[in-house]
């Protein structure tokens, strides 16, 4: 990554890649929701429903085409009448309201034939390379009924309700680069629309949010007959997609250590970036006070009924009071203004106040730090290749640069390796189970960096500090992915988790909070400490609204006086 | 049935850790398989066979006793253990050729040989019993009767590829490798529980609201 011209530092990755600060991230205009929105409209993307044939039970299958400059993209969705007791947001289900894929392009009726076979099974069936993902929705029962019956009855739903549960369906996993025989990443990595990461799973989902208001407005059609009402585009407007996420995400990002480097690294790089600026312009303040306003209305609609979420709106309630006493006085007038006040920040508000202030003061600098989205993908696949040469000193320091924190810690308490990840035969859905209370040790997943790094430490002591590592890995080959590791950190200073993620007292759901905020999500809703709810695109304009003028910040309401 | 290289990839990962490797040779032995199916060579087919030598019992006996020239272990050299360490010190081949002795699966060295030509930005040229293979990391050219285990290799500078192999996207693994890969694979699931069921994911509250 090119990097500015900055008077003020990226932050520590000491600081940053705690697990509490990483649990309280929250979106910004690098986010891939609006990346993607932005280029749609830039582009002039087209939008078409070539087919939607779907019976009065709600019943059938649809077809969204978005036509980008070179190439079209197109979600086949099928629509299922499930029994409420098979409803279940769990890898482990086997049916859902809703399928979907993304196929590559226009499909053909043999193409739509061979979907219909094989998406509604999701992980039972098989796709092919035409499809970049595979996904499943189901719905948010009370407010499909609300919108159902309210239009059937020739009346609009209520925006409070809407406000309160944000969508309509949820997706529950969203599968791409190659899963159950999709295409590999590689072949639409070099495709200027998608290049930038979870872009395909981004549309699909975009698309989706189409299909269910339209769904939801012929099953309510289908109810209320010649008095329905048509669902208001203001009030649509307001119905996002939700996903369910559980422990999947958290191996996802410990996996990928360069690509979550690459989002952190990004931010954090805009983060200085702003920070830098000597001075900021009448405009510049004012836009940032806009868009604080408008993301204070939009978290007043955040509810959650999880005592660690609740505990931290209240803080970021209290946060956002300090904030707005804080702007009232002339502190954007003085020097430095951003730097001041992410420096202010650090004692005045709670983690979650801090790192929404971070992303806020993003928002008036699009021209400064929008550039660096390109940066966000990895394509760095020689990182993988370990530098046997590397003297084993250089190794040991490494451990203690990034990983010190483990080195103090007793591994063998058993409060300190609670804990072990791992996949269940029951459709491989990844847990996180309780070492010393069931049998699972044996099955653990290498999911805990820091406690393997701790290990490789000790196992150097006694080597001969100039000797080269691969004289150490050539003996205990059971080192060599935590080697690779530090290696990659080299180029990746935000790859690595600095906490334990095996504790007694590791709570997941940071972990998957920090990889759905780079997707843009809004609104997390926990729901145990290893799953949580999101909204995304709540906001954002429908495919025959979208401009350039509102594809951007749409995820802040407006303030109306 | 045609599956992705990032199929190929997951299952030769959890195939080769269930096979008894430590997690690192899993991640290379998934990368080398995944290199090999690109290159139009079924590399389900070779790790399949390769795992089921059971070599990961006693990996001592199986890896080179030293780095000087040549490379032999007590028993046959597993490519999990030589191909790593030729990838960690692709610098011995400025030095000269290097040397292999009773390799199994040589094949599978090729993908470690590839990174060696791409940090050194020059062709290498494997020879096996005879057989060549060359490679510059990206192109791959490979005698027809490349052997199944080799009693002598040599790794050394070679010419680029003469001509090369198609590149493909997709892997068609013969169904019984893709099966010993899925048997050696699941020894990595853990069984299902109905504590773990309840507890080990998911929120344990009802989705119908």
């Amino acid at each position: 990554m090119e990097t500015a011209r900055t008077v003020i530092s990226r932050r520590d990755p000491a600081r940053v890649m705690r697990l509490s600060r990483l649990g309280s991230l929250h979106q910004c205009r690098l986010s891939f929701m609006r990346q993607l929105t932005c280029r749609m409209a830039r582009e002039g993307w087209s939008f078409s429903r070539p087919v939607f044939d779907i019976d009065s039970k709600g019943v059938g299958h649809a077809v969204y085409t978005a036509h980008g400059p070179e190439r079209a993209y197109s979600l086949v969705a099928f629509a299922h009448d499930l029994p409420p007791e098979k409803r279940s947001d769990r890898v482990i289900a086997e049916a859902w309201d809703a399928t979907f894929a993304l196929f590559d392009g226009i499909p053909d009726p043999d193409d739509i034939k061979r979907l219909s076979q094989n998406v509604p099974l999701q992980e039972a069936g098989r796709v092919s390379e035409n499809e970049l993902s595979l996904s499943r929705a189901n719905r948010s029962v009370r407010l499909w009924a609300h919108v159902v019956d309210r239009l059937a009855a020739g009346l609009q739903p209520d925006l409070e309700q809407i406000y309160k549960v944000g969508y309509l369906m949820r997706t529950t996993a969203v599968y791409g680069s190659g899963k159950f025989g999709a295409a590999d990443r590689e072949k639409i990595a070099d495709r200027d629309e998608v290049s930038a990461p979870f872009q395909a799973e981004m549309l699909s989902v975009y698309l989706t949010r189409v299909f269910v208001r339209d769904l939801v407005q012929h099953m309510a059609r289908a109810k209320g007959g010649d008095q329905t009402a048509e669902l208001d585009p203001e009030i649509a407007r307001w119905l996002g997609i939700g996903n369910s996420t559980g422990l999947g995400m958290a191996p996802f990002i410990i996996n990928h250590p360069v690509l979550f480097n690459n989002w952190i690294m990004v931010r954090e790089e805009a983060i200085a970036r702003v920070r830098s600026l000597k001075a900021a312009t009448q405009t510049e303040t004012s836009h940032f006070r806009q868009i604080f306003e408008r993301s204070k209305l939009s978290i007043s609609w955040w509810r959650s009924d999880h005592p660690i979420q609740v505990r931290k709106l209240g803080q970021l309630r209290a946060d956002l009071k300090a904030i707005s006493d804080h702007l009232t006085g002339d502190s954007l007038n003085y020097d430095y203004p951003w730097d001041r006040l992410v420096t202010w920040s650090e004692t005045a508000l709670s983690e979650e106040g801090q790192e929404l202030l971070a992303s806020l003061i993003l928002e008036p600098y699009g021209d400064l730090v929008d550039g660096l989205v390109d940066c966000m993908a990895d394509s760095n696949a020689g990182a993988f290749i370990i530098d046997g040469a590397m003297p084993i000193c250089d190794v040991k320091q490494m451990i203690k640069g990034t990983f010190g924190w483990a080195l103090d810690l007793d591994w063998s308490a058993t409060e300190n390796c609670a804990r072990a990840w791992y996949v269940s035969e029951e459709k491989l859905e990844p847990r996180l189970g309780e070492r010393f209370e069931e049998p699972i040790a044996d099955y653990e997943q290498p999911l805990a960096p820091g406690r393997d790094a701790a290990a490789a430490y000790d196992a150097l002591r006694g080597w001969d500090d100039e000797q080269p590592i691969a004289e150490f890995l050539l003996r205990h080959p059971e080192h060599r992915h935590t080697v690779r590791r530090l290696q990659m950190g080299r180029a990746a200073p935000y790859g690595e988790v600095h906490d334990n993620t095996i504790s007694a007292t590791v709570a997941p759901i940071d972990m998957l909070r920090a990889k759905l905020s780079f997707f843009g999500a809004t609104h997390f809703d926990p729901r145990s400490d290893r799953w949580v709810r999101i909204c995304m695109y709540a906001g954002a304009p429908y495919p025959d609204e979208l401009t350039v003028e509102n594809a951007d910040f749409w995820v802040y309401p407006q303030v109306t006086a | 049935m045609s599956f992705s290289l990032n199929e190929v990839e997951a299952t030769a990962k959890r195939a080769t850790r269930g096979a008894g490797y430590s997690w690192g040779q899993a991640e290379e032995a998934a990368k080398a398989t995944r290199w090999l199916c690109a290159q139009g060579v079924d590399g389900t087919a070779v790790l399949a066979d390769l795992l089921q030598l059971g070599l990961a019992s006693n990996p001592q006996d199986h890896r080179p006793g030293r780095i000087d020239n040549p490379w032999q272990g007590e028993g046959d050299l597993c490519p999990l253990s030589a191909g790593p360490l030729l990838s960690d010190c692709v610098h011995l081949l400025k030095d000269g050729p290097v040397e292999m002795k009773r390799v199994v699966a040589p094949v599978l060295l090729l993908a470690f040989v590839g990174h060696a030509a791409r940090l050194l930005e020059r062709s290498l040229t494997v020879e096996a019993d005879g057989e060549l293979a060359v490679t510059d990391g990206v192109r791959l050219t490979l005698s027809e009767t490349f052997p199944v285990n080799a009693e002598h290799v040599t790794v050394s500078f070679g010419t680029a590829p003469d001509g090369h192999r198609k590149q493909h996207t997709r892997a068609r693994p013969a169904q019984d490798s893709w099966d010993v890969l899925n048997d050696f694979a699941r020894r990595t699931y853990a069984p299902a529980t109905d504590e773990s069921r309840l507890l080990g994911a998911g929120a344990g509250l009802s989705d119908n609201d």
